[in-house]
Formats: C-alpha cells, sequence, structure tokens
C-alpha cells in the first residue's frame, strides 16, 4: 500500500513538470484547431458569435465547388511536387559534392553559404529576392542583359512567377536538406563501398548499389518535410507576389487567409481543414512508401 | 581509399567550380542587400550591378528612424525582447514537458498531450494563427506582449531534441539515484539538467534563430505596429506604395545581420543540432 502511495506522489511531480508544455500545447494548439473545425461548420457572417449557426458541411460544398479554389489547389499541389523535387535534387547532388574527395579545401565554406539562408529570416530574404528580379532596380536582369540574354520576367510574367518563387523559397530552405542528406552520409558503411570496390564495381554502381540504399532514412525525412513545407508555401507569396500574377501563385494557405481577411471565416477555416488532411495524407503515404523494406 | 578511385584533375577543377559558383549565387543576395542598403536609391537604377557603394554612409539608418509612426529602436527592442524571452520560456518549457513525457510514457494523459502537440505541428501554421487570434482574443492576450511570447514557445524541433537526449539517458544512471534516495526533483536538478547543458545551450541557439524570424504570428497577435518585430517592420515597409528601396535594403540588413553573425559564430552547433532535430521528426 505504502508503495502504491509512494509511485503515485513520484509521479505527482512528474504532472507538475508537463502542466505548463500542456497548457500551452492545448491554448494554442489544441484549442485552436478544435475551434477552426466548429468555425468551419458555421455561416460566416455569425461564425464569431456566441451562438453560431451551423450550416453543416455547406462550407466544404462551396469551397469544393469553388473554381478559384480548385485551381489554387491544382496549382499548389504543382508547385509541391516541383519543389520537393527540385530542392531534394539539388540538396543530395550539393551534398555529395561536399562529402566527396574532389573538394579538399573549402568544404565548411560552402556548406556555410548554403546553410546561411535557412537561418536568414524568411521575410528578409524574400524582400531581396522581390527586388533582385525586379525589372527596373533588379540586379538579375541587369545582368542578363549585360551577357546578351533575353530578360527574365521573375514576378511579373504569368509564365515565369511559379519558377522565381522556386528558386527563391529553394535558396532559402536546400541547405536545410542538404545538411540531412550529409549526416546521413557521414554515418554510412565505408567497409561496404571497399568491398564492392574490391569486387570491381564502377564509381555508378557504388553510388546505385552500394550508396544511395543507405541514403533512404534521409530522403524519407526529406520529403515528408519538404512536402510539408510546400504544401503549407505562404510567405514568400504573401512578401513577393501577393498570389499573382493573375492568381499564378494563389496558392491554398494565402487564398485560405485572403478569405479569412474578407471574413467568409466558414470557408476559409473549411479549406484549412481540408489543406490539414490532405498534409496528414500525404506525409504518412510518404512515410509508409519510405519505411517499406525493398523487396517487402 | 585507393589509387584508382583518386579523383583526377580534371574532375577536381569541375567540382570547385559547381561549388564555387553555387556558393556565390547563394550569397550574392547578401551583398546586394549590403551594398543597396548604402547606395541612393536612384544610383540603384541607374546602375543595379555595381558592386560596391559610392560612398560609405549610414544616414539611411536615420532617415529610416521611424516606419509606421513607430521609432525603428522600439523594432530593435522588441525583436530583443520578444526573440529572448520566448526561446528563455520556450527550453524552459519544453525541457521539462519533453523529460516528463520521456520518464512516465504511461502516465494518464501524458499520450494525449503528446498526440496534441503531434498534431498541433501537422497543421498548417499559417493556418493555426488565424485560430489563435480568437484564442487570443478570449483571453484578453490580443496585442500583448505576453500573448506574442507565449506563442512562440513551443516548437517541433525543441520538442524532439530534448526528447532525443532524455530517452538516450541511461536507465541505471536514473535508478541509482532513485536507490541512494533521491527525490525525483533531486534527479532532475542534480542529475539530468547537468547532463542537459550541451542540448539546452544548442536549443537555445535555434530557438532564437528560429523566433527571430518569425513575423505572421507576431502581426496576427498585435494589435499596432507597437509591438511588431524587426521582420514585421520590414514586411510592412516592402508593401508600402512608393516604397523607400534604400531604407527597405537598410531594414533588411538591421534584420538579417544579428542572426546571420549568431549562425558564423555557432555554426557546428546550429547544423548539427537542426539536422539530429529533424531526423528525429
Amino acid at each position: 500500500m505504502t508503495d502504491v502511495l509512494a509511485t503515485l506522489s513520484r509521479d505527482r511531480i512528474f504532472y507538475l513538470f508537463v502542466a505548463p508544455f500542456a497548457a500551452l500545447t492545448i491554448l494554442f494548439g489544441v484549442w485552436p484547431i478544435l475551434l477552426s473545425m466548429q468555425v468551419s461548420f458555421t455561416a460566416s457572417a455569425t461564425a464569431l458569435r456566441p451562438n453560431p449557426t451551423y450550416v453543416g458541411l455547406a462550407n466544404y460544398a462551396a469551397v469544393l465547388a469553388d473554381p478559384i479554389f480548385l485551381a489554387s489547389l491544382a496549382r499548389t499541389l504543382l508547385y509541391t511536387v516541383l519543389s520537393v523535387v527540385a530542392n531534394l535534387a539539388f540538396a543530395l547532388g550539393f551534398a555529395i559534392l561536399l562529402d566527396s574527395r574532389l573538394l579538399k579545401r573549402g568544404s565548411l565554406f560552402f556548406r556555410l553559404a548554403i546553410f546561411l539562408p535557412v537561418i536568414t529570416p524568411d521575410v528578409a530574404g524574400y524582400v531581396v529576392w522581390r527586388w533582385l528580379y525586379d525589372r527596373s532596380f533588379g540586379a538579375l536582369n541587369a545582368f542578363l542583359t549585360l551577357l546578351g540574354l533575353p530578360p527574365f520576367g521573375g514576378l511579373s510574367s504569368v509564365d515565369t512567377a511559379m519558377l522565381a518563387i522556386l528558386i527563391a523559397e529553394l535558396w532559402h530552405h536546400a541547405g536545410f536538406y542538404m545538411i540531412i542528406f550529409l549526416a546521413n552520409l557521414s554515418i554510412r558503411d565505408r567497409a561496404l563501398e571497399e568491398a564492392a570496390h574490391l569486387d570491381g564495381a564502377t564509381t555508378w554502381q557504388r553510388w546505385r548499389y552500394v550508396i544511395l540504399p543507405q541514403l533512404r532514412p534521409a530522403l524519407v525525412i526529406n520529403t515528408v518535410y519538404a512536402l510539408i513545407q510546400f504544401l503549407k508555401t505562404f510567405t514568400v507569396v504573401v512578401v513577393m507576389t501577393k498570389g499573382g500574377p493573375n492568381d499564378q501563385t494563389n496558392f491554398v494557405s494565402y487564398y485560405a487567409y485572403q478569405l479569412f481577411d474578407q471574413a467568409r471565416y466558414g470557408e476559409a477555416t473549411a479549406m484549412a481543414t481540408i489543406l490539414f488532411a490532405i498534409v496528414i495524407g500525404l506525409s504518412l503515404t510518404a512515410y509508409r512508401l519510405g519505411d517499406r523494406e525493398p523487396g517487402q | 581509399m585507393n589509387d584508382d578511385i583518386r579523383p583526377n584533375r580534371l574532375l577536381q577543377a569541375l567540382a570547385y567550380l559547381v561549388a564555387i559558383g553555387t556558393s556565390v549565387l547563394f550569397l550574392y543576395p547578401y551583398w546586394w542587400m549590403l551594398v543597396s542598403a548604402f547606395r541612393p536609391t536612384r544610383n540603384i537604377l541607374s546602375s543595379p550591378l555595381r558592386p560596391w557603394p559610392e560612398t560609405l554612409n549610414f544616414q539611411i539608418f536615420t532617415e529610416i528612424g521611424r516606419i509606421g509612426g513607430v521609432n525603428l529602436s522600439t523594432y530593435v527592442v522588441n525583436s530583443l525582447v520578444i526573440t529572448t524571452l520566448s526561446t528563455v520560456l520556450g527550453v524552459i518549457v519544453t525541457a521539462l514537458g519533453a523529460y516528463a513525457l520521456v520518464r512516465r510514457p504511461k502516465a494518464p494523459g501524458f499520450s494525449l498531450v503528446r498526440y496534441g502537440f503531434l498534431v498541433t505541428i501537422m497543421y498548417p501554421y499559417m493556418l493555426l494563427v488565424i485560430p489563435v487570434y480568437l484564442v487570443m482574443f478570449k483571453l484578453g492576450l490580443l496585442g500583448s506582449y505576453a500573448g506574442i511570447i507565449l506563442f512562440l514557445a513551443l516548437g517541433p524541433l525543441q520538442f524532439f531534441l530534448f526528447e532525443q537526449f532524455f530517452r538516450k539517458i541511461p536507465n541505471e544512471v536514473i535508478e541509482a539515484a532513485v536507490i541512494d534516495g533521491a527525490s525525483e526533483w533531486q534527479i532532475l536538478t542534480r542529475v539530468v539538467l547537468p547532463m542537459a547543458a550541451p542540448i539546452t545551450a544548442t536549443v537555445a541557439l535555434i530557438t532564437f534563430l528560429l523566433n527571430w524570424a518569425q513575423w505572421f504570428p507576431i502581426m496576427v497577435i498585435s494589435r499596432s505596429p507597437d509591438t511588431y518585430t524587426l521582420p514585421v517592420a520590414l514586411l510592412s515597409m516592402n508593401s508600402e506604395l512608393g516604397s523607400n528601396f534604400q531604407g527597405i535594403m537598410a531594414l533588411a540588413v538591421l534584420t538579417t545581420l544579428p542572426v546571420a553573425l549568431l549562425f558564423l559564430i555557432a555554426q557546428k552547433r546550429v547544423m548539427e543540432g537542426m539536422a539530429a532535430g529533424a531526423v528525429k521528426g
């Protein structure tokens, strides 16, 4: 009996330890998420009143029938796929380069150069990029003109706006994926490569069949992180394009925020819930697919 | 390894070309920002590529002394105070929380707390901030420093780093202390915390860097520019029509320089910590 009491009183202190963490999680995580879901079932005009009018799934129906939302969702998915592929390809390529014996000196400098944008406040980074792309102030087009190349449409052209923000976001994010690949490369089993080499494997074969399979953990983590990251793309749009030109960069996060700004709370929160479901669904799928051992 | 994997000269030159070229492209925006902060707007218009300023003139920092009716110094102080306090609070709360969740994973309610946290970090951040506005309103924290600091305190990377660290403490270490008759409070303060000093420094550093960059929650929770930090001020200055280009670049320099320097001083800790925190996720 005294044992049980002693255990209980020993446990009590852990509740004390966890209490502030739990309080912040509930107040600024769980509660707002539930609130958002609740609002998504109410009529916007009454959403913030003590007794809102519940409209069932009407907001979801309205959102799913909204051609702007559907176009925005399609563009968000396209942008996400392009960004994930571009970021991971760049990060993996650069990590392999830095890890190789080709760069004897300066490896730390290169690593710092690519990682610095990760800790640079995104607003500041994107503000600079916005002006780099500018037709009259920008260094980019001045440089292209100097080389005698045609100007880059940047943020003002329908054809290039998405590419322009993809480059700026790659600049900001790729360093993070790179250090995860580098961490994975540094813990790989080098004896396997030695063995492959003795067996007469070519450089390509060593990479394809010995090193790449060992990078699976980093690939899975980076894919999940990048999926979540780019599905939520928001800051770069606010700073650089405001969704334009002609809705080309009007991604779901930004569109939902605009609706919220227009007091269309019901639809905005319905969109938030839909995006949340897509984020969870896609990251779980990526995780499952990645976790499965080959041949299973 | 051995001879025939030894890189040949041509390949090596190519590798350096790619590495240097990419690094220059990644660093050029910083240089352009810095140079533009010291050049009058009309000079940038006529020659955007000039690699250094005509004169080294710090006048611009007095010219942008007031932005949106608030002193520049207020934004600087806000950035320092909000980032520092949210970092200190976040480190303490997250360390204690993660420690309790690791030591007593089966205590009633604990797994619920953990799942609540995991769901929160999956939720699209920008869309979480909107209902947080309603919560802040209900709690009477709208427009207050307290509301901003409390919201910024928790983050996924911080939690995973602590959780990972506490999991690696061998059970025997704790059991030995229990057998010696130590209370849980003594185990925490005399055994666990001294061991956790390096990881605490890493988490504090990373939290500071991440929270310095925050802007959206601060903008949403604020009622006036009086509680804005540097990134929020920069964003609102950038959104103004007929913007002062040189001023924007000067403010971008002020926003970037402190964290860039901090990162360069502690780069190893930051990069290793961020990689480790992510791998857990």
